[in-house]
Parts: structure tokens; C-alpha cells; sequence
């Protein structure tokens, strides 16, 4: 157990310096987009000198970069993340942001888990049979679509001509509700999205599981088992699947992190008001304080989405904490 | 009798190639790759030389074709947008662009990833932990996002003639370090092998070792990753462009779709055709990668 702790401890000390390189880089290619001064200026008219130097003073472009990296870092930990260049602070705009991404993401992702693995586990099992092969055929396909694409394709199909669900939004305007109700409303609203998102990931973890039992499989220890009599749904769920699943649970943060940064594309298909929709528009006007953040949010959340599967990792794995 | 002895001499078991290549024939879902991938650089050929209409073109609005359904007219097999772009046309320009930006920016991450993986690898030392730092860093990094404020911010250099070749870099810049890790690993491991030790017990140079011995066997790997990598590529220019962060004036699939999002109302065909493209061409060189790693896998040899 000591050497568990001992490894929680080093793995998020190890998170330390990817979180701090994450940051330089966000801030660097945020300055490079534009100073917060310019575009702030762009929509005052009859500026005055001393707005001006108040503007310069408030976003320090009266400083040297790393001055200013320093700057936004300590207000960034503090939690005090200014303005947008618009309207709102940065903190009340993006709480709500966060949560309808995540009513999108986590659901996707525990059904993709719950779904994928029996799904791979059966195609691996029965190989080559006419239900394998349409499981392998179905999850190329899965993982060579464009993720918006398909939710464009069932907007036309389920929205615009049959008229059974929503395209557009998480919610109806208050009044509106789909059945009367606000959660049938927002499930109506979930479904589509949620759908096209489940099945682009279920196609990735299907072929990983698929790939692992596999491997597996052939193993000797299999035959072993095999050979003194183990039952197979014993050799299968007992023997093999233990040592399957573990390399699928550590690809699990991985494609959480591709599933959130391929949210700019889904959302804005569906416009789904969570943080990538939200990112494509700030950055369609550059409000650089707010692309910063969700920039660093959904960093964050891969961050942490890779910790606690390294940590699941290594509790399913002892080898891992050496 | 001593010209028998000659030939004998000759005979050669099967290379290293010659065996990847009989198993890559016998693997179905491989060739089927091959075949997508070789009829979409046909098309993009097509599309360069022999198009009706040249690229983003809106002849149609002055003819009076804009807007028309698929199937119904053979001018335009495929439909036009209400812009009057030619969507069978476009789709042909848009394999010429989309394979350029897979192609390129592969090729340059892979030479990229090559030099620095094997600097990491074969040195050791600052190189290989700043390598290793920054893969970690780049496995964490919201790469999308990245790239797409990467595409807004010098969205000025398209218009100064840079056009695809922005995404390109972009591709390219955040693409090599998954490629060098991948190098470093299969140095490490190549160069404790028997034979790269014996080599270097006859006297070998590190310029032979590495040129002569490591590269030659860790280019299978290589060589599955860069058809994966393609994929992936032309998936995140689709993106990219859908979004509006790309060059609006080029021809690629993904502005197609950017234009078939705002007519997907009136007009269906506009996102179907040319997602259909897409989807048929990473799935050729997903198909192709699965096929190479089967036929290049020594541990499936039978």
C-alpha cells in the first residue's frame, strides 16, 4: 500500500511541470493572437490618453512577456481570471460552460466504456465469425468519421425531415419545453449529440479491447489454464480479461483528452453551449482572456482525466508502481 | 558443375521486405486500404488536370444551374451548392488538397520525429529526458484547440500566399513528437539486439551502426504510423476548415462542408457527397495502416 501512496504522490508532482509547459505555451500563442489593449480599443470610440494608460496598466502591456506570463499565472491559480473583452467576467461565463460540456462527455464516455468492452470482448471472442467481422467493419468506420460530420448527417436526417429531435441548443427557451417537461426537454436535446459522440469513442475502445483480448489469448498462461481444465467462460473472464482490460483503462484518459478537444467541432454542430462551441466563438472575435481559460480548463481536466487512470492503472496493475 | 555451384551461392532465403509484402497480399482488408488510397490520388489528379470546372468556381450562379439536386442532371452528377460550386468538381479538388496537407505534413513530422528520436535515442542523456518532458507535455496538450488558435492567429499569412501550407505547419509542428517517441523507443530496443552487437564488436562506426543497421529495422513501425498519421491529418484539416479557421480559398473537403453546414437546410447533398470522400479516404489509410502492421509484425509470422 506504501508503494501505491508513494506513487500518487510522485504522479501528481510528475503533473507539475506539463501543467506549467501547457501554460507557457497557451500564453505565448494567446500574446502572439493580439494585444488585449488593440482590441479592446477597436470598439471605444474617442478614447482618452488616460483610459488608454488605465487599458495599458490593467493588462500590464506596459511590461516585458514573462513579466506579464507571471502576472497572469499567479491570477490564474488565484482564481481570478479578469474580464472578457465583451461583457462578463471570465469566471461567470465559464462555470455553466463547463458543466453542459461534461453533461455531454461523461455520459458518452461511461456508455462508450460500458458498451465497448462486451462488445470487443465478444468480437475478440468469436474472431472471424460473420458478427465479428461486422463489429471490426462498423468500428473503422467509426474512427475514420469526421465526429461533426455525423452529427450533420443525423441533424438532416432526425431534425429536418422526420422533425423527432432537436438540433440545436441543450435546452428549449423556458415555456417551450419538448413534452412539457424540462427533462424530457434536455434529454431530447442529449440525444443526438450524445449519440454521435458514444459512437465515435465505442468505436476506439471496441478495437482496443478487441486487439488486447486477442493478444491475450494466445498467451501461454491461457494454454496453461486451458490445459488443467479451467472452464472457458473462466479461462475468458477470470484469466484473460484481467490482463486485457489494463492498457484499455490507461487509453481511457487518452481518448477522454481526444473527445474534449474534438468538442469545437461537435458542439458547434448541435450548438451545444459547453466550452468548445464557446471557444470557436471567442476565438471567431478574439477575446483573449477567454480563450486562455477554456484553453487551460480542458487542460486541466486532461490533466486530471490522466492521473486518475495512471492511479487506476496502477491499483489493477502492481507492476506499474516500481 | 562449378557454374551450379556459383548459382547455389546466389540463392538467397526471402529479405525482410519480400516476406512483409507476400503476407501484405494475403491480408483482404490491406489491399482494400491500398485501393481506396490509390483511387482517391486518382481522383486528386483528376481533379488537378481534367475537372470540369476549375476549383471553388461559381460558373454556375451566371448559368443558372446553382442549386440543383444530385442524379438529375449529368453535367453535375453530384448536385451544385446554391453559390453554384459544382460538388463532384470540388470533391475532386478537394482529394488534390486534402491529400496534400496528409502527405506533407506527415512527411515532415516523420523526418522531424526521425532526426530528434534518433538523437534521444542513440545519445541519451538532456536530449532524450527533454524529449521524453515534452511527449508527455504533447499527450496532455488540447492539440486541436491549439492548432486551431495556431490557425487564427497567423490566419494573415494565407493571405499572403502561404494558403494550406499554414495548416501544413501546424500539422506538422505538433505532430513530430509522437513520431520521435515512437523512434526513440524502437532505437532502444534495436540497439541491444545480438547483431548490432556483434557489429560493433567487428569494429563498426556509430554512422554504420545507425544508418546501416537501426534505421532499416525500425522504419517498419515508421512506416505504420505515418499511414495512421495521414489519417488523422486529413481529419484535423476537415476540421479545421468546417470550422472557419482555415483557407477559405482553397479546395478541400473541409471548406465543402463548411459551405454544406450553411445550406444543410436546403440543400442535403452539399455535406453528404463530400463527407462520404472523406470517410472513404482515412478509412483507406486506416485500412492500410492495420494491413502494413499485420504484414510488418514479426511476432504474426507463422
Amino acid at each position: 500500500m506504501a508503494s501505491l501512496l508513494s506513487y500518487v504522490v510522485r504522479r501528481i508532482l510528475f503533473a507539475i511541470p506539463v501543467f506549467i509547459t501547457v501554460s507557457v505555451i497557451t500564453f505565448l500563442i494567446t500574446n502572439a493572437a493580439g494585444n488585449p489593449v488593440d482590441i479592446v480599443r477597436l470598439g471605444l470610440r474617442n478614447i482618452q490618453p488616460s483610459q488608454l494608460l488605465y487599458l495599458q496598466h490593467y493588462f500590464h502591456t506596459d511590461q516585458p512577456v514573462y513579466i506579464r506570463y507571471f502576472f497572469w499565472l499567479s491570477d490564474l491559480l488565484q482564481g481570478n481570471w479578469g474580464n472578457s473583452l465583451y461583457s462578463g467576467t471570465v469566471t461567470s461565463l465559464v462555470a455553466p460552460w463547463i458543466w453542459t460540456t461534461l453533461e455531454l462527455q461523461i455520459p458518452a464516455l461511461l456508455l462508450s466504456l460500458a458498451v465497448g468492452i462486451p462488445i470487443g470482448i465478444y468480437s475478440a471472442k468469436h474472431q472471424y465469425s460473420k458478427a465479428d467481422a461486422t463489429v471490426t467493419t462498423t468500428a473503422i468506420f467509426g474512427v475514420s468519421m469526421p465526429t461533426f460530420w455525423l452529427g450533420v448527417m443525423l441533424i438532416i436526417l432526425f431534425s429536418l425531415n422526420l422533425h423527432w429531435l432537436p438540433s440545436y441548443g441543450a435546452l428549449s427557451i423556458e415555456g417551450y419545453y419538448i413534452g412539457g417537461n424540462i427533462v424530457i426537454d434536455g434529454l431530447a436535446h442529449l440525444a443526438l449529440p450524445l449519440f454521435v459522440l458514444t459512437f465515435v469513442s465505442l468505436a476506439a475502445i471496441v478495437r482496443l479491447t478487441r486487439a488486447n483480448m486477442l493478444e491475450t489469448l494466445r498467451q501461454d498462461f491461457v494454454l496453461a489454464a486451458r490445459a488443467s481444465g479451467v472452464s472457458e467462460s473462466r479461462v475468458t473472464y477470470r484469466h484473460a480479461l484481467k490482463n486485457a482490460i489494463t492498457p484499455v483503462i490507461t487509453v481511457v484518459g487518452l481518448s477522454f483528452g481526444v473527445a474534449l478537444g474534438g468538442a469545437p467541432g461537435l458542439e458547434t454542430t448541435f450548438s451545444w453551449p459547453g466550452l468548445g462551441y464557446a471557444f470557436v466563438l471567442a476565438a471567431g472575435k478574439l477575446d483573449l482572456p477567454v480563450i486562455q481559460a477554456i484553453t487551460m480548463i480542458i487542460t486541466i481536466m486532461v490533466l486530471a482525466a490522466n492521473i486518475i487512470t495512471d492511479l487506476a492503472y496502477a491499483y489493477l496493475d502492481p507492476r506499474v508502481r516500481l | 558443375m562449378s557454374e551450379d555451384k556459383g548459382k547455389e551461392y546466389k540463392r538467397r532465403s526471402a529479405g525482410q521486405w519480400a516476406v512483409a509484402w507476400r503476407r501484405f497480399k494475403r491480408n483482404k482488408s490491406g489491399l482494400a486500404g491500398s485501393a481506396f488510397v490509390g483511387a482517391f490520388f486518382i481522383l486528386a489528379f483528376y481533379g488537378l488536370f481534367a475537372a470540369p470546372y476549375p476549383g471553388r468556381s461559381f460558373a454556375c450562379l451566371y448559368q443558372g444551374c446553382a442549386n440543383l439536386p444530385p442524379f438529375q442532371n449529368w453535367a453535375h452528377p453530384l448536385g451544385t451548392e446554391t453559390s453554384g460550386i459544382d460538388v463532384w468538381s470540388e470533391i475532386a479538388h478537394g482529394a488534390a488538397g486534402d491529400l496534400y496537407v496528409g502527405v506533407a505534413a506527415t512527411l515532415i513530422s516523420v523526418v522531424i520525429g526521425l532526426l530528434v528520436g534518433a538523437v534521444a535515442g542513440y545519445r541519451g542523456g538532456i536530449a532524450a529526458s527533454l524529449l521524453l518532458g515534452l511527449t508527455q507535455v504533447f499527450f496532455v496538450l488540447p492539440i486541436l484547440i491549439i492548432i486551431l488558435l495556431f490557425a487564427k492567429i497567423f490566419l494573415f499569412l494565407v493571405a499572403a500566399g502561404l494558403g494550406l501550407n499554414l495548416i501544413v505547419f501546424a500539422l506538422a509542428i505538433f505532430g513530430w513528437p509522437v513520431i520521435a517517441f515512437i523512434a526513440r523507443g524502437e532505437i532502444l530496443r534495436i540497439r541491444e539486439l545480438e547483431f548490432v552487437q556483434a557489429s560493433r564488436a567487428l569494429g563498426a562506426s556509430n554512422t554504420r551502426i545507425l544508418f546501416r543497421h537501426i534505421v532499416p529495422n525500425m522504419l517498419s513501425p515508421i512506416i505504420v504510423i505515418a499511414s495512421l498519421s495521414v489519417a488523422g491529418n486529413i481529419l484535423t484539416e476537415v476540421i479545421i476548415s468546417f470550422l472557419g479557421f482555415g483557407d477559405a480559398t482553397a479546395s478541400t473537403w473541409g471548406n465543402l462542408l463548411f459551405d454544406g453546414f450553411q445550406y444543410v437546410r436546403s440543400s442535403w447533398w452539399v455535406s453528404f457527397f463530400p463527407g462520404i470522400a472523406v470517410v472513404l479516404c482515412v478509412l483507406g489509410f486506416n485500412l492500410l495502416g492495420d494491413g502494413l502492421s499485420d504484414a510488418l509484425n514479426p511476432r504474426l509470422r507463422e
